[in-house]
């Protein structure tokens, strides 16, 4: 459940926040969102990547197809990448492991602050 | 398991243990995260911040979004007198409606700035000799260059000519310039265009000194010299044969102003020198980019005797490099005194090639030389004075500092002479060290092109044009004229140096006082004419006038097959009608084919030609009625043949081991005709003596070969197949943002001047009526966004001959409206 909610904060954090912040700023959020709902590690890294990833995927996917433009199939020829396509996938692939260390980060640190190593309690 | 084993095994040590590994851990991933934000935020190599880029919140997703999605009712305009209200129709051409002159261009600063920033950014900075500054190293030539032709320095004293003569127009090219820079003090990241997104650099901000930049910019576009292939060409093939080859004034010229001009003034004597001693060293020095070949325009209005309603027709197509974004931007700009529509510059102010409610002018390039060249004489190597006379006169250096990106600033030194800046030295284009020669150019001299064009816009009828044209100073143009009381009128306007017989074909010697300029051409004794008895007046960037003219002009590159064409279709027609003149812009028909291709046949004696592609392609040719239509394919075959021909006659030449020019193919036509047998014909370099017939089947087979090549490598050779017409971005690499093989028809020559490259930037028609009704297109769109649909989609309507609607608006129009945008203080 917390890897849901998780994957959905951070969805909602993108589509909210990214306008009016820059991506670095959106980490930095991430990394706190992470922090607080304190999943572990790896499902951390998992949710923050797949929120911000799918995010990045849904917002490039509604422009390119909501507007019609030619401007992705353009900048995918311009990148030699083939298609507008391939830029969806790539945007996405990079809001993934953007989302996905921030995240990892957010709850490493949470784990420097408790006294207790709790994860000496866990399997 | 094993976590069992540590709880019994004491307290501290695994405590420690793993608070160490927190750390670690902590910061091995913090390190990743920061090494990746960082990674892609900033540029590796040539790939540019990624994140920046790809963020579709930010990055170049957002410029998918079109303009008309973006519409805002209300925008804020700082220091307006009173709202203005920006109306764009279907097309997204805005039309500015303001209380005064001041809102009207400070608001014409800030539309244009909205869909065109990039590109008046770019424009500028390549004008200043600044594109290394985003592009690096390989830009850096291209920047010396422009420097040292001394386009800053020309800007530099035109603001100074401003401020010390014309305070109201620099309130008003201030107030666009603030216009400008107000949009992109409110540009956020997801609306930068993304050219510099890709490039990764911001907009600069906007200033007067700019948008005067920017005419020198167009002047530099526009002006070319060949001083150096005649000076070469004077040494190597001597006087004589060099006035046989180049002629003057050529038979059946058909000049700009109408021949039989009775030129009433006295003019301003011109004393040519005695003796004149042309320096005679070796040029080989490296040639100046020059005006591209077919980049040229028409011109033409004609009276109300002969057009079907009755008023007055005004055409205009400049023809320039087809570029994305397009060189011109519609408006229409209008106050309670005056509403002019058409063409702009984006980062000048009001309409450069248009109409009002009372007359319609346009422009075309004249090309008299206004550009001459003067060999320095340094006292030392210092380069401190320079000999003048008998005396040493003082130069001046101007340091140019060239910010490099990726590397330290290259800094060039330019000596100043007063003819003007020394651009060949030892450091640059020279091969020798002792060879300095300056740049005599009127667009160095302070003039004020920006109030002819704003009293142009406001102009009610002839006089008031007449006097718009005396600020004009360069680049020298043929301005045409027509007004709604009926006359109609060209006058060739610039600042035109007085100038001996020969003055300034040739290098000249720098420090002989007798070389220089006698002065200028008054504007009075600018060759112009006013309701010629013949119904017209035309120009298509031929002679300005017959050799009758009491001022010496001379150009090499002067048209000699459209301004026949025109004319002729102009003196024949009658009950004319838009339509008429839609189709006249768009006249596919080849002169030169016309008049070479008989020659080439007749010289060719086909009857011994066996074989059957030949065959083909000869039938071809005879069967065609010499229009360069799209589909037609003799026209390649043609184009191709009479190249070949053309070259190899010429081809000695290129072991002169200078640069030269060849003569053009109007005079090596009449030398085919006139003296086949001739000894021009003859390569020097065989024992056989070489005639016409020779060349002509030369360039017939090297035609054969490339065509075997063509067919084999592409097939179709129908002529917009071959020729490619390519509008291309500003960036070339950024070929995706280009448009290529564009579906149209004309030629280098032909009225639709739609080369690969070059045509016909921009098409108006004006009938001056009651109303005026007109009509324009141009190759690109109103966005110079390369995500938005109104980026290209002029094209095809251009590409097919057609126009859209330019009638004035009124503000209670409602029909055909976009969205409508009020800017408030």
């Amino acid at each position: 459940m917390r890897f849901i909610f998780l994957v959905m904060m951070t969805i909602l954090l993108v589509v909210f926040l990214n306008p009016v912040l820059p991506f670095w700023a959106i980490m930095i959020l991430i990394a706190a969102l992470a922090g607080l709902i304190g999943l572990k590690g790896a499902e951390s890294f998992l949710a923050g990547g797949l929120g911000m990833g799918l995010a990045w995927l849904g917002q490039s996917l509604y422009i390119s197809v909501g507007t019609g433009s030619p401007l992705p199939n353009r900048m995918g020829e311009l990148m030699g990448l083939g298609s507008g396509m391939t830029l969806v996938g790539i945007t996405a692939v990079l809001g993934f492991l953007l989302g996905g260390f921030s995240a990892m980060t957010g709850i490493l640190f949470r784990n420097l602050l408790k006294r207790k190593p709790d994860n000496l309690y866990r399997g | 398991m094993s976590v069992g084993r540590f709880r019994d095994s004491g307290k501290f040590a695994p405590s420690l243990y793993f608070q160490q590994m927190k750390y670690f851990s902590f910061f091995f991933v913090l390190t990743l995260t920061v090494a990746l934000a960082v990674a892609v935020s900033i540029p590796l190599g040539s790939i540019p911040p990624l994140a920046p880029l790809l963020d579709p919140n930010h990055g170049f997703w957002q410029n998918s979004i079109s303009e008309d999605a973006l519409a805002e009712d209300e925008l804020v305009l700082d220091n307006l007198s009173a709202p203005v209200s920006v109306v764009y129709d279907q097309n997204l051409i805005p039309h500015i409606f303001a209380e005064n002159d001041a809102d009207l261009y400070r608001a014409q600063g800030y539309v244009t700035a909205q869909h065109r920033l990039w590109q008046m950014d770019f424009q500028t900075l390549a004008a200043a000799g600044r594109i290394s500054e985003i592009v690096g190293p390989v830009a850096l030539d291209l920047d010396r260059i422009t420097r040292r032709k001394g386009l800053a320095f020309g800007a530099e004293l035109g603001l100074k000519h401003l401020q010390e003569n014309d305070p109201e127009t620099l309130a008003l090219v201030e107030a666009y310039s603030d216009g400008v820079n107000q949009y992109i003090d409110q540009l956020d990241a997801a609306r930068l265009p993304v050219e510099y997104k890709i490039l990764n650099y911001r907009p600069e901000a906007w200033s007067a000194y700019k948008s005067l930049l920017l005419l020198k910019y167009m002047s530099d576009m526009l002006v070319g010299d060949r001083d150096l292939e005649y000076s070469n060409l004077r040494k190597i093939l001597g006087q004589e044969m060099l006035e046989k080859l180049f002629p003057e004034y050529p038979t059946k010229i058909d000049p700009v102003i109408e021949v039989g001009k009775v030129w009433d003034f006295q003019p301003l004597p011109v004393v040519k020198p005695d003796s004149i001693d042309y320096p005679t060293d070796e040029l080989v020095i490296d040639l100046l980019p020059q005006p591209a070949e077919g980049a040229g325009s028409n011109n033409w209005a004609v009276a109300g005797s002969k057009t079907k309603n009755g008023n007055p027709i005004l055409a205009n197509d400049p023809h320039l490099g087809l570029n994305l974004p397009s060189l011109w931007y519609s408006m229409q700009l209008t106050t309670p005194e005056h509403s002019a529509k058409g063409a702009t510059l984006p980062g000048a102010l009001g309409i450069i090639s248009g109409f009002n409610q009372n007359i319609a002018w346009g422009v075309t390039n004249a090309t008299n030389d206004t550009r001459d060249w003067y060999k320095i004489t340094f006292q030392d190597d210092s380069r401190k004075a320079y000999k003048y006379g008998n005396e040493w006169k003082a130069s001046a250096f101007r340091i140019e500092e060239i910010k490099v990106k990726g590397e330290d600033a290259y800094l060039d030194t330019v000596v100043y002479t007063h003819y003007g800046p020394v651009v060949y030295d030892r450091t640059f284009g020279a091969n020798r060290q002792d060879v300095n020669f300056a740049l005599r150019w009127t667009a160095h001299m302070g003039s004020n092109e920006q109030k002819t064009f704003m009293q142009l816009n406001k102009a009610k009828n002839h006089a008031d044009y007449n006097e718009a044209l005396n600020y004009y100073v360069a680049p020298a143009q043929n301005f045409v004229f027509a007004s709604k009381t009926g006359d109609v009128a060209m006058r060739i306007q610039g600042k035109f140096p007085l100038k001996w017989e020969g003055q300034g074909k040739f290098f000249m010697d720098g420090s002989d006082p007798g070389m220089e300029w006698q002065g200028f051409i008054p504007n009075e004794h600018n060759a112009s004419t006013l309701n010629p008895e013949r119904g017209f007046v035309s120009s298509a960037n031929q002679h300005p006038t017959d050799s009758t003219y009491p001022y010496y002009v001379f150009d090499n590159s002067f048209e000699y097959y459209r301004n026949r064409r025109l004319n002729g279709k102009l003196s024949e027609m009658t009950g004319i009608t838009v339509d008429d003149m839609k189709d006249l812009q768009f006249d596919d028909y080849y002169t030169l084919a016309s008049e070479a291709l008989p020659v080439l046949m007749n010289l060719l004696r086909d009857s011994s030609i066996t074989d059957p592609k030949a065959k083909q392609y000869l039938d071809e040719l005879k069967s065609w009625d010499f229009f360069a239509d799209p589909n037609q394919k003799a026209p390649t075959l043609f184009f191709i043949w009479w190249s070949e021909t053309h070259q190899d006659i010429w081809k000695s030449w290129k072991n002169f081991g200078a640069p030269v020019v060849t003569p053009n193919n109007y005079r090596t036509l009449e030398l085919l005709v006139l003296e086949p047998e001739g000894p021009v014909f003859d390569l020097k370099s065989t024992a056989s003596v070489e005639t016409a017939q020779d060349h002509v089947k030369t360039g017939f087979n090297q035609m054969l070969k490339k065509m075997k090549a063509w067919e084999e490598g592409e097939g179709d050779y129908s002529w917009a197949n071959y020729k490619k017409t390519t509008i291309q971005h500003l960036v070339p690499q950024f070929s995706s943002f280009s448009v290529k093989n564009v579906y149209t028809g004309g030629g280098s020559g032909i009225l639709n001047a739609t080369s690969g490259r070059n045509g016909a930037s921009w098409r108006m028609i004006v009938e001056l009526g009651d109303e005026m009704s007109a009509y324009g297109i141009y190759p690109g769109g109103q966005s110079g966004n390369p995500g938005s649909k109104y980026y290209d989609n002029f094209i095809p309507i251009w590409a097919n001959g057609d126009y859209l609607d330019f009638n004035l608006r009124t503000t209670d129009q409602t029909e055909g409206v976009l969205f409508k945008t009020i800017l408030k203080d």
